[in-house]
């Protein structure tokens, strides 16, 4: 029976969640926009010292951005044109930052996505075969390879797929440009993701198959498998949830690297060509919008365990 | 108390590293910039791992490689636990309100993941390796402030802080001689954990070309240019990335049970 001040508490405390995300984010996006011209001072100066433009013309330049304004103003600017979703125009192809991410958008994200979805497959087999086996050898070896999972850099493991790819596979054909193409690239992001996950999962899992109430099920006849291991895990996956909700926004990071590991076109290459071109509007716009997104992503993490473990609902 | 027979395999391992970097122009007499024979060469007596594809000993890179893959993650690391724990222990012991203000400015730096708040400093700062310096070392900020901030938070609550006011000792000073000190080794065992992250995001950066100048023997800049001859020349990218991996799961390893003790 849930009662009805009840649900008005729980009702708040969802509010309350959604506010404390929507400031996040707001400070989140402020922190990207003054980090960056704290380090960068001015803008245009790339433009300058790579000849592609005449003082006179970054003048202009200055002056079409509005950089000519106070810092304050060209802020709430910022502020005022993201609402509208609107983040300015590159530097050299002066195109809208927004087209351009929106072109990129889609790569990267059927990258991350089958790279998380790899990640939580991973992290649980890994996870629950190192804690179900514990110390005899399958154990260890799951436990082993989780760490190496958390300390092998995404590059070298991505380098490392394409060279074993490349010794297996002689002929290249159109099911193998898949296998290239996204298939591998996810794999390697998982696996480089996973390694939290199935640590989370070890330590949790161990520990409720240590506790009393496993032993109260065994007593009641359910034997050692499927129905006892669901048993046992079901606490500790609230946890991977919130995690999992963590990994989404630094499987960005990730991405970036695989991306330009395979050579796959997507929004981690741009952030990188951005960067090095000086281009600094696509690598803010690019900055703000994960940053929103993984705000985002940590409040419907937080929502999901609040709906999905009652040990919570009942401490509200 | 029994020193694990994994835990001496990662102590020799760094030590081996640190001994590599040190004395790289005693083992070597070849230059990491100049070429001293034909590209792509085979790992061989001469030179030992062979040449890149700018025929420069690749061993000699390798070598002074550990210079600036150590120097640059150590110096980071410095800056970060030094501003980070400044931050902290100001927002333990100074009073309510500068609790709050840090603790929600690190909070909200952190919806910006560390490496890409590193990415977009060096968006600012222009590529280059010291700029990777400043943008991990100031990129991990937020993160620390918030670890040892929950270390200091465990010792305010011990006698001796108490003893200590009570006594009369002045804020400054309890933060200085009693709260410092005794997090010391907490502090250090969460500085080993971070310089962990630091190499990993610093050889990220140097693998994505943000290092400036590709010539730095640099083993992720050498991971990168290493890539274009995956096929021919595999050793180029091997090395480097195994010693980056082996050198990341060795501090781990050492940081999280040293933690444990």
């Amino acid at each position: 029976m849930v009662s009805k001040s009840h649900r008005r508490t729980a009702l708040l405390a969802v509010i309350r969640r959604l506010l404390e995300g929507v400031g996040t984010a707001w400070a989140a996006v402020t922190l990207a926009f003054f980090a960056l011209r704290f380090a960068s001072g001015d803008p245009v100066a790339s433009l300058l010292s790579q000849g592609l433009a005449s003082p006179e013309q970054a003048d202009e330049i200055r002056i079409s951005l509005g950089l000519n304004a106070p810092l304050w103003l060209q802020y709430l600017r910022f502020l005022t044109n993201l609402l509208h979703g609107d983040l300015g125009s590159s530097l050299y192809t002066h195109r809208s930052v927004s087209q351009i991410i929106l072109e990129q958008f889609p790569s990267t994200a059927v990258l991350a996505v089958s790279g998380l979805i790899a990640a939580i497959l991973l992290g649980l087999i890994l996870g629950i075969t190192a804690a179900w086996f514990g110390k005899r050898a399958s154990g260890m070896i799951a436990a082993t390879i989780a760490a190496l999972a958390t300390s092998i850099p995404v590059a070298f493991a991505g380098i490392l797929s394409l060279l074993i790819a490349g010794c297996l596979l002689q002929e290249p054909g159109s099911a193998n440009g898949m296998l290239i193409r996204l298939i591998l690239p996810a794999m390697v992001l998982g696996f480089a993701s996973s390694g939290p996950i199935a640590r989370v999962i070890h330590s949790g899992l161990s520990e409720s198959l240590r506790s009393p109430f496993i032993l109260a099920a065994r007593a009641r006849g359910i034997r050692r498998g499927f129905r006892l291991l669901w048993h046992a895990l079901k606490p500790s996956l609230p946890p991977v949830i919130s995690l999992t909700a963590l990994e989404a926004a630094f499987l960005f990071t990730g991405t970036v690297v695989t991306e330009t590991v395979f050579s796959r076109p997507g929004l981690g290459r741009l952030l990188v060509k951005s960067i090095l071109d000086g281009d600094f509007p696509i690598a803010l716009g690019l900055v703000a919008l994960a940053a929103i997104f993984y705000t985002i992503s940590h409040v419907f993490a937080d929502l999901l365990t609040l709906v999905i473990d009652p040990r919570l609902r009942r401490a509200e | 108390m029994r020193f694990g027979f994994i835990k001496t395999l990662c102590v020799l391992w760094l030590a081996a590293i640190v001994l590599l970097a040190l004395s790289a122009p005693l083992i070597t007499s070849a230059d990491p910039y100049t070429p001293v024979s034909d590209m792509l060469q085979s790992p061989s007596y001469h030179p030992p791992l062979g040449t890149d594809a700018l025929g420069r000993d690749f061993f000699a890179r390798t070598a002074y490689g550990a210079r600036l893959s150590l120097s640059i993650p150590l110096l980071s690391t410095l800056l970060t636990v030094l501003i980070g724990t400044t931050f902290s222990l100001t927002a333990i012991t100074a009073g309510r309100l500068s609790d709050r203000i840090i603790l929600t400015i690190a909070n909200t730096a952190l919806a910006i993941p560390g490496l890409l708040l590193a990415m977009l400093l060096v968006a600012g700062f222009g590529p280059g390796l010291s700029t990777i310096v400043l943008a991990v070392g100031l990129g991990g900020i937020p993160g620390f402030i918030r670890l040892s901030r929950s270390i200091f938070l465990g010792i305010k609550e011990m006698g001796y802080i108490d003893a200590a006011y009570a006594l009369g000792a002045s804020r400054t000073r309890v933060a200085i001689a009693h709260m410092l000190p005794n997090a010391a080794p907490q502090l250090f065992s969460l500085a080993t954990t971070h310089f962990a992250w630091a190499f990993m995001g610093t050889t990220t950066l140097t693998f994505l070309g943000l290092s400036g100048d590709p010539s730095f023997p640099e083993w992720g800049a050498m991971l990168n240019s290493g890539r274009m001859h995956l096929i021919q020349a595999p050793w180029l990218t091997i090395v480097p990335g195994i010693l980056i991996s082996l050198t990341i799961l060795a501090v781990h390893y050492l940081g999280e049970n040293y933690a444990d003790h």
